[in-house]
């Protein structure tokens, strides 16, 4: 009682100490250094407040700031030691070293803080509060607001009065006393015409059609689609690659980019093409193209995949998964809602009514489903042919099943294993050993007894009776539909003289048909399934194989390709989940349903680095799932032997070990095949002792030719990187404090910006999409228009094409913008009438004559007075290029072509192109996002990470150099008046006439045709050399980089 | 030779973002503010140690790594900033390590050459980064930022402090078309003019694209008359006359670049001496395409080019130069041959021409290499590390001979002083002048800077 009398005074004494510490030490450097932004006199940043003990104790944004006792595990002394970038205390500089450690004594000593709370519970709620008025406040902004509904004001002028826009415009004009310029001439007007609608020169012969008819012909060139499509490739931030260090292919982006033509060219209306990207795997009735045999819904989600990725996973590294999630939600927000939603990752947004917690319910919605392959190919685009190899498949065995019906005899089967010992192995091995049949009779049965018994602490996922996966568990492909195969289905040789390749086991084989086909298998999170561990029975080749995804990180690098063709055992054991994962998937897929295939460089074996990937044969095979608790896998229980070692007696091992191979070859002929035989007979079929030929001119020749033909019929699936949401459980996201991947917050559920979905109905892609196409939605009409106008006009109505909140421009005509926003939801959503009507205005037809006045009151032309020059866009230039010089390859659609490149990097598969890409169109060009086409970044190509609603057109020396000396342009030149000069009969001005028609769509004046015709004899006279130069000259005026 | 001089830019061009960069500060001189507070040096050459040196195999002596060798980190040394895990060991350096010079600063026989020039260097210890992965670590070295999406340090400097000389670029990368981790976007000017991006200079073959004339002389004049008289046209009848203007002032400036850049490029003219001095003379093919570009970075800023990057070559296809996962024996010291005799060169010349003093060395990878490896062997090497790394500057106006920062005893985590790359780049600005919280550009809403919200002004490197 005394003793314990002592140690609680010692204690007491002790904690006396400490606080004295506090209060001769701490509580003034607390004052000193802290209280300026951590008191309730000052400000209260991050929530934390160092002026009560209950301040710190409850600590602010990222929890408590102290553990008593515990200095290394206080947030305090993490932020004091300026270890974070993200908390460094004093932020400015770091404290003196011996003020760090009165802390780290303080704390250790169990951080005893006399003072009490100063704090009230009305400015502890107030904390809370300030959100939710801020929020309402928030809301009063013009871009937030319902659309408003007004009639075209009239206006005082006849031309300006038949189409609604111009009656805007031109009051807004009125009404700051300026007058709109007047009408371009026709030429000046049909090049411009040209480049904005097709993003290439007009070619002649148009000048006899009135202008309706020559925009309706543009707008029906299937160069429209091409050209818009890029537009909105910038929006979205396309790219063929996903650059960090390794660049590796994104698959499937060109069929995306393809999807974005035939959408734009098709006139498929916006409220489509924005459900097919946002939710085009949920859409109940998929829109199938069947010009092009694709499913186009299923490309749509490919909008996710672009941008940067990086390899590996959080679990690895954390932040791979939350950075791309993070761009998505950029690209997402900025692109259909002119909104930076992003901002808000570390914090409620500074200026919009958008909150943490709203980003990272946005982040759920989007981590739901799973961000793999899909088959992009119409449905049923292979039933023909699946049906006709089914077919032949059977009449195959059919044949071979009369070929195969003569007994084994005991003799002959003795007098061939004397022969052939190295074929005794696996099921030959009795065989080898006639003579010691009991004993080894004796060890089978032992064996399968253990293994037997070993194999009952696994349990089968699937009823291995039915063809049925394990719930949860999701196919894709025609591989896996068509791939389930009882034992002993005969695998059809697709060369050589054999007939059939292999009997294949029971089980689910992506190639039993084809190896075309292509096949995944995708297992759900792995903590949702029973047990541990979970084994699965494999084999693959050709890049088959398996792919780890931790928390949507497809482009891990835990990538395995399969090159066994007997089926092993392979297991995967729950995995550790943190750094703010919250599932890991594997998924078994054959080469072009793996989202990262190829992988980087060097991860796939006898893979060559110019092997992008495409059109490969690839296969996998699945013959069992089992979930188990303890480490290990399935044994084998050696089934084979039972009709060997399990048979009525008889005296003599050979006669046993005929009828034994008889009886299994009996039943497979009558189709009746039973565990185990299909290995005996596969031996029997790989070692010779089976037919397995046909004979010239036979039936079994012909049907065996016929699959073949069928089989080469087949085309290569078409896939793409997007969505898969089946069987996916709605994810929740934890919520990173100040945006830090290290401090997990609380679970966000699914959701939408409270801004726009103030009742919270939104939980999923689809009814995100659904929620957008709401014909009162404030945003999205408003911010599409706009996106078009600025295409059409060079700045939109809202300069800020992907910022409509405070840090954007307000709309300079805000009626004009609602009016054109119902009324393109009022035409169906239709892109090409809301650009017919733009550019068929009067508004477009404007010169580019600006009078003084307005280039005083309004230099930035808003009020539209002028149509503005505008210099070519990058693809515009190249494009151009191409198309009169005659190099113009006019193919759509495709592979992405390598730009050409001065130097190659094999590892990171930056291979060069031709000089002039062949023709195509910059388009087609691979956007390489660690490596993009030189030529065109030099004229303005956006970054390929990012969306980019408008681009910058900058005015360098580089741009002048690049159409002075860079190669391409030359050889253009060259090819251009080498063309020309083929035609010898044309004299020298009427030479100079079509080359100022063919680059400037226009007649030169007298003084321009001396002009050039004197430069000719300057550069050589009438000779190739000179025309040369003469054409390159005339690529490099400013008048072809420039349109009016 | 200069033809089109009678046309030179009026003021009001520059403004409209035609030509060459002038900078934001160059801009507000031309309108009588003062420039800025007294500067120490004016041009940058950044020695880019691309794929990450081992600070402990440099700068860093640890001989408790030697003592050690061989024996579990245990998990206490387990970090998120080093690939690491506690079954590793610990890896005492392969090479020895020596005081030098006057001041006794530590240098590895890594680096024989620069050790000679120790004195003029202020090397910094505690550096911490953010990730172990280069493209992060490229990208924050050079933006500030680990996503990038923002411009290089370079062309913060090209903007801010405009160029002395208007037919050469502000920003110049000294590369061998290597596409570092990150992509070229560690060279880009983002949302700053496009006049401030780097122009890639390569090592062997045509110094920088399109700078050629595909013209001989007579006829690229003669075309640029006939334009000229053209164009004029055309931009009377533009909307907006300025812009065409500007395009048209840029031929004449691209005109002039075509014997500027390949005159700075051509080191033909330099003396023996000196082209021996940084190992021009070398058998090793890298070795003299490092020594070319050291000696280039020289010329480039006496020609008054602002910022000058040297990228190591790459050789055996590691994934960057400096990357040595294994093999870091051979491989360390082979990317030192190729790169110490240069880099001392360069200082040493500086030194001698006196512009050391206005002129700031920057040595740096983006990070450093791990003291521990898995398994101690010949053809072991070291992994990622960002817990402590080292960098030096040398020259304007840094302490010379100094180490700043101190790792832990096994170079395994910073001990004190820690200093992040913000507040390298707040420094190296401080020493050119310039405030790194005023070198603002308005993007996205936000008046952007090199440093973000961060960076420290070090006083304490600097005399």
């Amino acid at each position: 009682m005394k003793l314990f009398a002592t140690i609680a005074c010692l204690l007491t004494a002790l904690v006396m100490r400490a606080e004295d510490l506090f209060v001769s030490k701490v509580e003034p450097l607390l004052k000193q250094r802290c209280f300026e932004c951590h008191s309730h006199e000052r400000k209260i940043k991050g929530g934390l407040a160092l002026d009560s003990k209950s301040g710190w104790e409850k600590g602010g944004e990222s929890g408590p700031a102290i553990v008593p006792g515990k200095p290394e595990a206080s947030l305090l002394m993490q932020a004091l030691s300026h270890a974070e970038k993200d908390v460094k205390m004093p932020p400015k500089k770091m404290l003196p070293a011996a003020e760090i450690a009165v802390f780290a004594e303080w704390i250790r000593s169990g951080a005893p803080d006399p003072r009490v709370s100063v704090a009230k519970n009305s400015q502890d709620l107030a904390v809370d509060d300030t959100w939710d008025v801020e929020f309402h406040k928030r809301l009063d902004w013009w871009s937030l607001k319902p659309m408003r509904k007004v009639e075209p004001p009239k206006v005082d002028d006849v031309a300006w009065s038949k189409e609604p826009v111009d009656r805007f415009v031109r009051a807004a004009l009125f009404a700051a006393k300026l007058q709109p310029a007047p009408s371009a001439e026709l030429g000046v007007l049909r090049r411009r015409l040209s480049f904005v609608l097709t993003g290439l020169p007009p070619s002649s012969a148009s000048a006899s059609l009135s202008d309706e008819a020559y925009v309706d012909m543009l707008l029906q060139s299937p160069r429209f689609g091409e050209h818009f499509a890029r537009h909105w490739m910038d929006v979205v931030r396309y790219t063929d690659t996903y650059g960090y260090e390794w660049d590796n292919p994104a698959k499937g982006a060109y069929e995306y980019r393809d999807y974005l033509i035939r959408a734009f060219n098709d006139d498929i209306s916006f409220a489509q093409f924005l459900r097919e990207q946002i939710a085009g795997d949920l859409l109940p009735v998929p829109r199938i193209n069947t010009a092009s045999q694709t499913n186009e819904s299923l490309i749509g989600p490919m909008f996710y995949h672009l941008g940067e990725h990086r390899h590996g996973s959080s679990l690895m590294f954390n932040g791979i998964h939350q950075d791309m999630v993070n761009n998505k939600i950029d690209a997402f927000s900025k692109a259909f809602l002119a909104t930076t939603v992003a901002c808000a990752r570390c914090h409620d947004h500074k200026l919009e009514a958008v909150s943490q917690h709203d980003y990272y319910a946005l982040a759920a919605i989007f981590t739901t489903p799973r961000w793999t392959s899909r088959v992009i190919d119409a449905p049923g685009k292979n039933d023909a042919a699946i049906a006709k190899l089914k077919d032949l498949r059977t009449a195959i065995r059919a044949e071979l099943a009369v070929a195969w019906k003569r007994p084994f005899e005991a003799a002959f089967l003795k007098q061939w294993a004397e022969t052939h010992s190295a074929a005794l192995k696996g099921v030959g091995a009795p065989l080898a050993a006639p003579d010691q049949f009991t004993q080894k009779a004796a060890e089978w049965r032992k064996a399968r007894v253990a293994a037997q018994n070993a194999n009952t602490s696994f349990k089968p996922l699937a009823d291995p009776a039915k063809a049925q996966l394990p719930h949860g568990w999701v196919t894709e492909g025609d591989g896996m539909k068509h791939g389930f195969a009882e034992a002993g289905t005969p695998l059809i040789a697709l060369e050589g003289d054999a007939v059939i390749a292999s009997l294949l086991p029971r089980g689910w084989h992506t190639h039993a048909l084809s190896s075309k086909l292509p096949g995944a298998l995708r297992m759900p999170p792995e903590h949702l399934i029973p047990g541990r561990f979970v084994s699965l029975d494999l084999a693959g080749g050709e890049f088959g194989g398996q792919l780890v995804i931790d928390d949507h990180a497809f482009q891990n690098e835990t990538i395995t390709f399969y090159t066994n063709t007997l089926s092993e055992w392979k297991t995967f054991s729950d995995a550790e989940l943190k750094n703010g994962v919250q599932q890991v998937t594997v998924e078994f897929a054959t080469s072009s349903l793996n989202p990262n295939f190829p992988p980087r460089t060097g991860l796939a074996k006898g893979l060559k680095n110019d092997d992008f990937g495409y059109d490969k044969r690839s296969w996998l095979s699945v013959c069992g799932i089992v979930s188990h608790e303890k480490a290990g896998t399935p044994q084998d229980e050696q089934d084979s032997f039972a009709g060997l070692y399990d048979a009525a007696d008889s005296p003599d091992s050979w006669q046993r070990i005929a009828a034994w191979f008889n009886s299994a070859v009996a039943r497979w002929c009558e189709g009746k095949t039973q565990p185990g035989d299909q290995p005996v007979i596969d031996w029997l079929l790989t070692s010779g002792l089976l037919p397995n030929k046909a004979e010239p001119g036979s039936r079994l020749a012909a049907l065996v030719a016929e699959y073949r033909r069928v089989e080469a019929g087949i085309n290569f699936p078409r896939t793409v990187n997007s969505m898969d949401q089946r069987e996916t459980a709605q994810a929740s996201y934890p919520l990173n404090v100040r945006g830090n991947v290290d401090v997990p917050g609380t679970l966000v559920q699914p959701g939408f910006l409270k801004m726009l979905d103030p009742r919270a109905r939104v939980t999923d892609r689809l009814e995100l999409a659904e929620s957008l196409l709401d014909p009162e939605h404030p945003l999205t009409a408003r911010v599409y228009v706009n996106r078009v106008w600025q295409w059409l006009f060079g700045t939109g109505l809202v300069a800020t094409p992907d910022d409509f909140g405070r840090l954007g421009v307000k709309p300079s005509h805000p009626e004009l913008l609602d009016w054109l926003a119902r009324e393109f939801i009022r035409e169906g959503w239709s892109t090409k009438k809301l650009v017919r009507r733009l550019v068929l205005s009067q508004t477009f037809r404007q010169s580019g004559l600006v009078t003084d006045a307005a280039r005083e009151r309004d230099p930035e032309n808003r009020l539209l007075h002028h149509y503005a020059t505008r210099r070519l866009e990058a693809e515009a230039i190249r494009d151009s290029l191409l198309a009169i010089s005659g190099r113009l390859d006019s193919q759509l659609y495709g592979r992405p072509v390598l730009p050409f490149r001065s130097a190659e990097d094999a590892a990171k598969r930056l291979f060069s192109g031709p000089l002039d890409g062949h023709g195509r169109r910059s388009i087609y060009l691979q956007m390489s996002i660690m490596d993009p086409p030189k030529f065109l970044v030099g004229f303005n190509l956006p970054d390929l990470k990012l969306p980019a609603g408008r681009r910058d057109v900058t005015n360098v020396p580089s741009q002048a150099l690049i159409m002075l000396n860079d190669p391409f342009v030359n050889e253009m030149a060259k090819c251009w008046s080498a063309g020309l000069f083929k035609d010898k009969d044309v004299n020298r001005e009427d030479r100079v006439r079509q080359m100022f028609g063919q680059a400037l769509a226009r007649v030169p004046d007298a003084a321009e045709l001396k002009r050039w015709t004197e430069a000719l004899q300057d550069f050589g006279g009438d000779t190739p050399d000179a025309w040369e130069r003469l054409a390159h000259a005339l690529f490099n005026t400013k008048e072809f980089l420039y349109y009016r | 030779m200069q033809p089109h001089d009678h046309h030179l830019c009026t003021r009001r061009q520059i403004l409209a973002g035609a030509s060459a960069g002038f900078g934001m500060l160059a801009l507000r001189a031309m309108a009588g503010v003062p420039l800025h507070r007294r500067a120490r040096a004016k041009n940058i050459i950044f020695c880019f140690m691309d794929g990450g040196p081992s600070h402990v195999d440099t700068f860093d002596p640890k001989p408790m790594l030697k003592k050690f060798e061989g024996k579990a980190i245990g998990s206490g040394a387990v970090s998120k900033r080093s690939q690491s895990n506690a079954g590793r060991v610990w890896f005492g350096s392969p090479w020895e390590f020596k005081q030098r010079g006057q001041s006794g600063l530590w240098v590895s026989e890594l680096f024989p050459h620069i050790a000679q020039v120790a004195d003029k260097l202020c090397v910094v210890r505690s550096m911490v980064g953010e990730l172990p992965l280069h493209g992060q670590q490229n990208l924050l070295l050079h933006t500030g930022r680990i996503l990038g999406q923002a411009p290089s340090i370079g062309s913060w400097v090209s903007y801010g402090m405009g160029t002395e000389n208007h037919n050469l670029p502000g920003y110049v990368v000294l590369n061998n078309d290597w596409v570092p981790n990150g992509g070229l976007e560690n060279f880009g000017s983002s949302f700053l003019p496009a006049s401030h991006q780097a122009t890639m200079v390569r090592a062997k073959g045509v110094p920088v694209d399109n700078i050629a004339p595909h013209d001989e002389a007579v006829i690229q004049r003669r075309k640029l008359a006939l334009l000229a008289r053209q164009d004029a046209e055309f931009a009377a009848g533009a909307s907006d006359a300025q812009i065409i203007e500007g395009a048209i002032a840029n031929y004449e400036t691209a005109f002039r670049m075509q014997s500027a850049v390949p005159g700075i490029a051509d080191i033909g003219g330099e003396p023996e001496y000196i082209r021996k001095l940084y190992g021009v003379d070398s058998t090793d093919e890298h070795q003299r395409f490092y020594a070319t570009q050291a000696l280039r970075a020289r010329r480039l800023v006496e020609a008054g080019v602002r910022f000058v990057e040297i990228t190591c070559p790459s050789f055996d296809g590691n994934n960057s130069p400096w990357d040595q996962h294994g093999q870091i024996r051979q491989n360390h010291a082979k990317n030192a041959r190729i790169t110490d005799q240069s880099v001392a060169a360069l200082i040493s010349d500086l030194d001698q021409r006196g512009l050391l003093d206005e002129t700031i060395v920057l040595w740096a990878g983006e990070m450093g290499r791990t003291p521990h490896t898995p398994k101690i062997s010949e053809a072991c090497g070291r992994d990622h590390h960002v817990n402590g790394y080292s960098i030096f500057m040398a020259g304007g106006g840094f302490k010379g001979g100094m180490a700043f920062g101190e790792t832990d005893e096994f170079g395994n985590s910073v001990a004190s002083d820690p200093v992040d790359i913000h507040d390298i780049h707040a420094t190296l600005l401080h020493q050119m002048g310039v405030d790194h919280e005023k070198l603002i550009f308005r993007h996205g809403g936000r008046d952007q800077r090199l440093t973000d919200v961060h960076g420290r002004v070090l006083r304490e490197l600097t005399a």
